[in-house]
């Protein structure tokens, strides 16, 4: 056991806050205000300039083979710094490329994808397929050499400012559950594919991405048809390490206790005893998300911990938030201060990503090996 | 003791239920927040039909007329029927049209309806007064929370007889408080509903016990909050029960809000969606009676100041 980063994790550590101190004002995490989005392809290029949106890729694909220790680490300070999530396309996607993908994908998406040229956004969910996955009913039809597909996705995440879409569709028959699911890449430029907004409570928006006869290249489809499910899966694991930066929780901490000063109530016990536990509970899930980043860099599956991480660490950025509504008066109804808007952003944490019942049945499953 | 609504009770809230389905509910709503307005329209049709006289009438009176707010709020009825059914008439005074706003501790902070509103309640020590405002000089205050804020600005003002304020601050908590029970009620209602339709795993979610644990469980804490409410309405909202149920409410909604959410899963995150009409009104609620923790430290004076 080793609890710490090595000194060239560390000095990375200060290389990443160097560069932050160039983007500071932009809010791309949360995507608060207008324009955000320019904004974090900006911050995507920059970062792909650097090489630092491949540092974990292993050198043969043109990646840094560097410990998943630094992405976490340049992760968790671009959550502190509030500039930035990690980004689907060097990540999840080029992971899966590189497991799955032919040599001509890997050829024709791993250098964007390094680059920060190309976006990428996920469609797994639709309106009668959350939770349960295995019923995606977006239905991809072969016809030749390409496949003509017709549905519709929901909660895609920045799909109105990606180049792609992560397609999981339906290739086999109706009722195949997850043996008949395939992935396809689809530029959301194609033909038939419509992206709408779907407005939500935190001022943001997920969208609705529709395909009416879409036409996608069979070379599009990345692992073998009807295996959609496996790449789905392996897909999910390489990224648990970066997707909810714990160093987020400390800056809501941080920011409660300003807006408790700034009410001047922030000396009153209650308001302490509650501020001790919310401090306590963010070490807590810091410890996690470092088990957590263990696991990876020792090249375990990690879901179980990563489970653990995402259930302690999306609760606890509600109570922070309920914290600061709880304890505030009116004035943490106003539009705009970080307690209101992050109670209306963090209801969202527990549901995006993986659901906490889900993460809890998985938990029961894989680590008890309970049954239904 | 008997806890069902008796037929006067029963037949005066199926009348109000008809009046707001027509007058109130989610699409009328809607189109009011949009414009940040009050409801006149519907203050004066409940004006008209006699319920703002509920509280000292004959055949009604204060219970009454907390049944009328919490109906109110529940079809989200975008109009201030705390001050109006309840609090005005407990402290004998005349009901002006358009909103009353109240500060229960303090200066008050951005209040509801405060860009149109014409009276300001304030409790101050163990005086009451009763200010008039400007609604030309409030100063609107953008407010995710479903209710349009402003703060306001007192013109002139008189204060009432001493030993008042506790008159303004018990009735504002009992019915701050059913409001928020209808609120609650309505919200999970909603969640139970879409649980029976909803299909996951080939089964219908409400089917899952884990869920069906904690519909229970939110169950359990509505009616809680609303005997309590009901209660403290019946016996005249002395100063403990009031804010006991206004404890117990305003600590409720936060996990009522939180798991109708979770359970609802992404559709009720949208705006689309008519879960947050009533979930974030709850929250605006609560800080209206400054935080969970204002009626939980007067509970707990007003037993042990008892007590000793
Ligand atoms: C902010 C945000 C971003 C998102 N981004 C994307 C994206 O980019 N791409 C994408 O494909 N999807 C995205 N999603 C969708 C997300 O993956 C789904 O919302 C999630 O999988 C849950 O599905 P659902 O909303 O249909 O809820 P449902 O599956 O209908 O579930 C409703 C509730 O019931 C619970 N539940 C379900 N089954 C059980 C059970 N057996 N036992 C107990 N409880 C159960 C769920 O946990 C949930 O709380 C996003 C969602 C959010 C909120």
């Amino acid at each position: 056991m080793d609890f710490g980063f090595t000194r060239e994790e560390e000095s990375f550590r200060d290389e990443v806050l160097g560069f932050l101190d160039g983007y500071r004002d932009l809010d791309g995490y949360f995507h608060r205000g207008a324009d955000t989005a320019d904004g974090v392809r900006r911050v995507y290029r920059a970062l792909g300039d650097r090489g630092w949106l491949s540092l974990s890729w292993p050198v043969e694909f043109g990646g840094g083979g560097r410990s998943p220790a630094y992405e976490f680490i340049l992760w968790d300070e671009m959550a502190y710094a509030r500039v930035a999530r990690p980004p689907m396309g060097p990540g999840l996607v080029a992971k899966a490329l590189m497991s799955h993908g032919t040599g001509e994908q890997r050829d024709r998406f791993l250098a964007d994808l390094r680059r920060g040229r190309t976006g990428f956004c996920l469609g797994y969910s639709e309106p009668d397929a959350g939770s349960d996955l295995a019923a995606v009913r977006t239905k991809a039809r072969r016809d030749g050499d390409e496949y003509v597909v017709d549905g519709a996705k929901c909660w895609t995440s920045n799909a109105h400012w990606s180049d792609h879409i992560w397609l999981l569709c339906r290739t086999g028959a109706p009722d195949s559950r997850s043996r008949g699911l395939s992935v396809l890449i689809v530029p959301l430029s194609t033909p038939g594919v419509t992206v709408s907004p779907i407005p939500t409570l935190d001022g943001g928006r997920l969208n609705e991405v529709r395909f009416d006869g879409a036409r996608v290249p069979a070379a599009n489809r990345v692992g073998p048809e009807n295996e959609g499910w496996q790449v789905v899966g392996s897909a999910l694991a390489v990224e648990r390490h970066v997707q909810f930066p714990p160093k987020r929780l400390r800056r809501d901490l941080h920011d409660l206790l300003d807006d408790l000063e700034a009410a001047g109530v922030h000396r009153d016990p209650v308001v302490r005893r509650r501020l001790q536990d919310l401090a306590v509970r963010v070490a807590e899930v810091e410890a996690l998300a470092l088990a957590l980043l263990g696991e990876v860099i020792s090249g375990e599956p990690a879901a179980v911990p990563a489970a653990y991480h995402k259930l302690a660490g999306t609760v606890l950025a509600q109570d922070i938030a309920r914290t600061g509504m709880e304890l505030g008066t009116a004035r943490a109804l106003v539009k705009g201060t970080d307690t209101e808007f992050l109670w209306r952003q963090s209801i969202l944490e527990t549901i995006g990503g993986g659901t906490s019942e889900v993460l809890r049945g998985l938990i029961a499953r894989q680590e008890f090996g309970l049954r239904a | 003791m008997d806890f069902d609504p008796s037929p006067t009770q029963r037949a005066l809230l199926d009348a109000l239920g008809t009046l707001l389905s027509r007058s109130a509910g989610t699409d009328r709503s809607r189109e009011l927040a949009e414009r940040g307005a009050y409801d006149h329209v519907l203050e004066a049709v409940l004006r008209r039909d006699g319920f703002l006289d509920l509280f000292a009438s004959e055949d009604a009176g204060p219970l009454e007329a907390t049944l009328a707010v919490e109906l109110i709020a529940a079809e989200l009825g975008a109009v201030t029927p705390v001050p109006h059914l309840l609090v005005l008439p407990a402290l004998g005074l005349e009901q002006p049209a358009g909103p009353v706003v109240a500060s229960l501790d303090g200066p008050a902070g951005p209040v509801r309806y405060g860009a149109e509103a014409t009276q300001l309640l304030l409790a101050d020590g163990d005086r009451c007064v009763v200010a008039e405002l400007d609604p030309a000089a409030a100063e609107p205050v953008p407010s995710a929370y479903g209710y349009p804020l402003a703060r306001v600005v007192p013109a002139w003002h008189r204060e009432l007889a001493a030993g008042t304020a506790g008159t303004l601050v018990n009735w504002w908590r009992v019915g701050a408080s059913a409001e928020a029970v209808g609120m609650m009620r309505r919200a999970l209602d909603l969640t139970v509903a879409y649980t029976k339709d909803r299909t996951v795993f080939r089964r219908s979610l409400g089917s899952f016990q884990a869920l069906q644990h904690r519909l229970a469980e939110l169950s359990v804490l509505v009616e809680g909050a609303r005997w309590l409410v009901y209660e403290a309405a019946f016996n005249g909202a002395p100063a403990e029960a009031s804010a006991v149920a206004a404890a117990h409410t305003m600590t409720a909604l936060g996990r009522l809000t939180r798991e109708t959410h979770q359970i609802m899963g992404a559709i009720g995150l949208t705006t689309e969606h008519d879960l947050h009409l009533w979930t974030l009104r709850l929250q605006a609620q609560r800080a209206e009676l400054g935080g969970g923790q204002g009626p939980r430290r007067a509970a707990a004076d007003a037993r042990w100041a008892a007590a000793s």
